[in-house]
């Protein structure tokens, strides 16, 4: 523990000092503060947020708020999509290959390209956010649910048939089970693009969002604030990854090397 | 574990199974051949004509270079791969797929991951009709024969590859089948380990009868099991030569029989 403590304090040091620095060089005029927002102007920008709001009345919480329901929604809608799709064109492999190169190219797509598209079809409401959030992340989890069905380690598929386990069955206790950790590895996947999708997708037709926030500070050169909305995504996004770890690890002890992995 | 030594199953004049011409076989593979077509469309001969007959309660070991076909020909015994040619039949009737008696040990690592030991060996009685409890107790009963009731609720990836290893094999006789199909199985284990698996496996074969067809890339190894030893060369595979082995079990290294044996079957397998 105190070892660990001892491990952080050089870089802690470090990142204190040019937080520091940074801090002077806008007090003494070598960097523009609207374009490198020192610490200090980031804290009161924060403060004013929480209180008053930006745009007035509507507070960081509200704007946190807003974001984490659209993204949930829009991932939400894809992962229940994708999921069963996913599992029956993953179970019949001509299908796959017919569906292949319609995905890929799907994935590919820069999702916000679609945004003028997307307007037309459903106006600039909440539906087209949560349409945007939704394609991108329904593509990234449908390819790793099929990858996940269709990469079983065949001596495991050969092991099961031994026993006289065949169809349904055999991909139920056998199939289903060994994809599952490629598909919690594809619903964490998911959500980073909900998360890439999300600034984009608040661009147009509302001051609700994080995403909005962000654009709306732009407007007023409060480089401060985008950053702030900034964190805001990133801390929202690194506690749902999280709580998805958390879940994988609990519904796969089994798999257990999560951890190892990751570090 | 077991230390007790393994004693001579029949009396050598009663004729070791499967070598007198009009013995019954149980396994007969009849001009097997198996061809793999590649992915650019071309067709390897993976194995040859492949003519040969396993007795009842025999032990039949293969042998040969890798990549000689060893793991085709069991699969194809086991039912999970097609013959391109040939057939093969157990007790008379020809092999359409698995569950025709065969219980296999893979060459590599086949347990299900998410599974603890006991659970994947209670899968082998999930065709079976057996109630829930009762597959339970009939799989903690496999593990303690393979000395592993200890280590019943462990997954995989909590095991040793020996201790995987006993479960395949506790795993593959769930069903209790006639033929035991084992593809190296004990290949990554310490000598140790090694030589206490292979009179664990003895034991089993002389307490439950049943004709195995174990493949090994060790000379001794095949020495040590087997009733009759079946060198095969590849390119493509076929059966080159057969070595009965009429010494008396146990068998020791230090039997000047078991090593004129061992000195013909090196010399056949590296020319
Ligand atoms: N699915 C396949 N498609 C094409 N070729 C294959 C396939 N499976 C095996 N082969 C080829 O068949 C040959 C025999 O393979 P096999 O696995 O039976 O060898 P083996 O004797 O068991 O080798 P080892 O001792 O290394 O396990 C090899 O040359 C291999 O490349
Ligand atoms: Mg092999």
């Amino acid at each position: 523990m105190t070892r660990k403590l001892v491990q952080a304090l050089p870089p802690l040091a470090a990142f204190t000092v040019l937080l520091l620095l940074w801090e002077a060089g806008v007090r003494y005029g070598f960097l523009k503060p609207y374009q490198f927002p020192p610490v200090s102007r980031i804290a009161r920008g924060f403060v004013e947020l929480s209180t008053t709001g930006f745009p007035t009345g509507v507070s960081i919480w509200s704007h946190a708020l807003t974001t984490i329901l659209r993204v949930l929604q829009g991932y939400g809608a894809a992962l229940a999509l994708a999921i069963p799709l996913g599992l029956v064109i993953g179970a019949l492999p001509v299908v796959d290959k017919l569906t292949a190169p319609l995905i890929v190219f799907c994935r590919s797509v820069a999702t916000l390209s679609l945004l003028p598209l997307v307007i037309v079809w459903f106006g600039a409401g909440e539906l087209t956010k949560v349409f945007l959030i939704g394609y991108g992340c329904f593509w990234v989890m449908l390819s790793n649910v099929i990858a996940g069905v269709r990469y079983v380690d065949p001596t495991l598929v050969r092991a099961a048939r031994t026993f006289g386990l065949k169809g349904l069955e055999l991909y139920r206790s056998v199939v289903l089970p060994a994809a599952l950790p490629r598909i919690f590895a594809g619903a964490r996947m998911a959500l980073g693009v909900g998360f890439m999708v999300i600034v984009g997708a608040e661009m147009i037709g509302t001051i609700q969002g994080l995403g909005a926030l962000i654009m709306e500070a732009r407007t007023f050169y409060r480089s401060e604030i985008t950053i702030i909305g900034m964190l805001v995504i990133g801390l929202i996004g690194f506690a749902i990854s999280a709580g998805l770890m958390a879940l994988e690890r609990a519904m796969l002890p089994w798999a257990g090397d999560l951890d190892r992995v990751r570090r | 574990m077991s230390q007790s030594p393994v004693m001579e199953r029949r009396s050598p004049d009663t004729g070791v199974g499967g070598r007198g011409p009009a013995e019954a076989a149980f396994i007969r593979i009849d001009g097997a051949r198996k061809v793999f077509t590649q992915r650019s469309g071309g067709a390897v001969p993976v194995l040859d004509n492949v003519d040969l007959a396993i007795a009842e309660n025999e032990f039949v070991s293969f042998i040969g270079r890798s990549g000689c076909g060893k793991t085709t020909l069991l699969n194809m015994i086991a039912g999970l791969e097609d013959v391109s040619a040939g057939r093969i039949a157990i007790a008379g009737k020809v092999v359409t797929g698995p569950g025709q008696g065969q219980g296999v040990v893979f060459q590599q690592h086949a347990l299900f991951p998410w599974l603890t030991a006991v659970d994947n060996v209670a899968f082998g009685f999930r065709k079976s009709g057996l109630a829930k409890a009762e597959r339970c107790r009939r799989a903690l009963e496999l593990l303690s024969l393979v000395g592993l009731d200890a280590a019943a609720g462990r997954y995989p990836r909590e095991m040793s590859g020996g201790m995987q290893q006993r479960v395949s094999i506790a795993r593959a006789l769930a069903l209790d089948p006639q033929i035991l199909l084992m593809d190296e199985p004990f290949g990554a284990l310490d000598e140790l380990t090694r030589i206490e698996l292979q009179q664990e496996l003895l034991r089993i074969w002389e307490a439950r009868r049943k004709t195995i067809v174990f493949v090994t890339h060790s000379i001794s190894e095949a020495l040590t099991l087997s009733d009759r030893i079946v060198l095969l060369a590849s390119n493509p595979g076929r059966i080159k030569r057969i070595f009965p082995v009429d010494l008396p079990r146990p068998r020791l290294r230090t039997d000047p029989g078991f090593n004129a044996l061992y000195q013909a079957i090196w010399n056949e397998l590296s020319t």
